[in-house]
């Protein structure tokens, strides 16, 4: 093992990754420090999606490789998995399913639980923790469907926070959302971030959105376009390379950036 | 009515039908949940064919139906992990496949037997204090099962693939789940036979899915449909000379309208959707 993996909390080293049959990851070299907050951008079908999964375990690259952990992905541990909060892209779920917002939560504790036992008391404060810093618990006991789809995208950032994870990954979780609700969601991460010292990796289309919280953006397009600061990244140069010359950047203070790519 | 009670083979068939009815609610609310309806099915008919086979060879009939049903769920699964086929499809081969096998196995017999159509019919009341203590072990297996795995399962049904990324054995768990649905099916053969077997998973649980508001409240409901309409049915069926897994099952979808008419959810959606911005 090499120094370089363990000053970092993840590290991609010229990893190619597949996803159903074709290179949806090109040669990607990055490393991520703990406590870093990370956007992640690119146009659709450009891998951001794919570069989570990978960090989670579920797929292995083909060449180079990822460590998470110090630990390669492809032989990430159930505990190790447990320290990743992951927040998927938001499905459509059955609004009738019955199950409860405190449910829903203490199914991030269940990996930590372990098998064959049951949640204690431990494990409810916990729950009632990761709903406060939501701002839910006055909503432990209310059906899930019974909720708005911003206070259901909340209910499962506490999910991921029940389970003390040191990495949360966020994929669009302000997609589908009204604009106000948006900049709720947006301040309660960039909270947890600066509180709990946890290591973000916002997966996003809305560049606008991230650029003035992360400490940097990942330009993805299969390949690695770009890493470092939102002031850097942010250039019609580099940006047009990935969405085309009809990208507008405007500058007063912040970037503010104007793509052709509409998110489906 | 209280004097039939002290009957050997009403008590062997009330003992029957409660099992029958605690074990299909409970496997009945993750099938129902997680959408396994048609697995079930197939594997009823697996398991029918199973009995056939038993019978034609002179073999343990509800052993055959355990080979055949775990046989059966085992290959659907592999043909589904490797990706040859969808789920439904790979179903879909084996209902008709299997069958066509307890055909094939019935023509074989020659004679007329009327205990195999018992297992396609159901026959309650001849439940015998052997097939008891079959359907004894195997209930007392998958529910054993059922509280070891009881919080994963419950996470497998709502997001299997998030269980997975947060590092719970989803998918072998997903297979342990399917194997157990096999096994209730052939703890109720006898009781309710293979064709309405699949009736006394679903329609229960279904009937919970209507009122309950968390995943407790569904499990505690669904056993409370379930063993009123299996124990119920076989009291009313005796009383009225009435085939006893037909009664069952249409006392079990009677209480699944009313459940349906009386669902609170059902209010509260067509509230939503009357609500300019509301969500259902």
């Amino acid at each position: 093992m090499t120094s370089r993996h363990e000053e970092h909390l993840i590290c991609f080293d010229h990893a190619t990754i597949y996803y159903r049959d074709r290179i949806a990851l090109d040669d990607i070299s990055l490393e991520i420090k703990s406590g870093e907050f990370l956007g992640i951008i690119g146009p659709n079908g450009s891998g951001k999606t794919t570069f989570l999964k990978t960090i989670l375990g579920l797929i292995a690259p083909v060449r180079g490789s990822v460590h998470v952990f110090h630990c390669a992905c492809d032989r990430l541990r159930c505990e190790h998995r447990a320290r990743i909060g992951y927040l998927p892209q938001q499905d459509l779920f059955d609004p009738k399913f019955p199950i409860t917002v405190a449910e829903t939560v203490m199914m991030g504790r269940y990996s930590t639980i372990g098998l064959f036992r049951y949640p204690g008391r431990s494990d409810r404060v916990i729950v009632e923790e990761a709903l406060s810093a939501v701002g839910l618990l006055d909503h432990a006991t209310t059906p899930l469907g019974e909720l708005s789809g911003g206070q259901q995208q909340r209910v499962m950032i506490a999910r991921a926070l029940a389970q003390r994870p040191e990495v949360l990954l966020l994929d669009e979780p302000t997609t589908g959302i009204d604009a106000a609700t948006q900049h709720t969601i947006m301040e309660l991460i960039s909270r947890l971030h600066r509180d709990l010292r946890l290591t973000i990796l916002f997966v996003t289309h809305d560049i606008n959105l991230i650029s003035p919280v992360v400490d940097r953006l990942i330009l993805l397009n299969t390949k690695l376009f770009a890493a470092g600061p939102p002031s850097d990244v942010l250039t019609q140069a580099t940006l047009a390379q990935v969405y085309g010359k009809e990208t507008v950047v405007t500058n007063h203070g912040t970037p503010y950036v104007i793509v052709s790519d509409h998110h489906a | 009515m209280g004097d039939v009670l002290t009957f050997g083979f009403m008590q062997r068939a009330l003992t029957a039908s409660f099992i029958m009815g605690t074990l299909c609610s409970v496997i009945g609310v993750f099938v129902v949940l997680r959408g396994l309806s048609f697995i079930g099915a197939g594997t009823s008919h697996a398991a029918f064919a199973g009995v056939t086979f038993g019978y034609l060879t002179g073999l343990s009939p509800l052993g055959m139906a355990v080979a055949f049903g775990l046989g059966t769920v085992w290959v659907i699964h592999g043909l589904y992990q490797r990706g040859i086929m969808q789920l439904d499809v790979s179903i879909g081969i084996f209902y008709t496949f299997t069958i066509a096998l307890a055909i094939l196995f019935l023509g074989l017999m020659g004679a007329y037997n009327a205990e195999v159509y018992g297992f396609l019919f159901g026959s309650v009341l001849s439940v015998t204090a052997g097939d008891l203590t079959i359907m004894a072990w195997l209930a007392g297996i998958v529910l054993a099962a059922v509280l070891l795995f009881y919080k994963e399962f419950h996470f497998i049904t709502f997001d299997q693939g998030m269980a997975e990324a947060t590092g719970i054995p989803a998918r072998r768990l997903f297979f342990l789940l399917l194997n157990l649905i096999a096994l209730t099916i052939v703890v109720s053969l006898k009781t309710v036979g293979a064709l309405l077997v699949f009736a006394m998973i679903v329609i229960p649980a279904a009937s919970a899915y209507q009122l309950s508001r968390s995943m407790l409240g569904m499990m505690g409901y669904a056993i409370a449909f379930g063993v009123s309409s299996s124990v119920g049915g076989v009291l009313i069926s005796y009383r009225f000379d009435l085939p006893s897994s037909a009664t069952i099952v249409l006392l079990a979808t009677a209480l699944f309208f009313l459940a349906a008419v009386f669902s609170p959810k059902r209010r509260r959606v067509a509230r939503f959707a009357t609500t300019p911005g509301g969500r259902p």
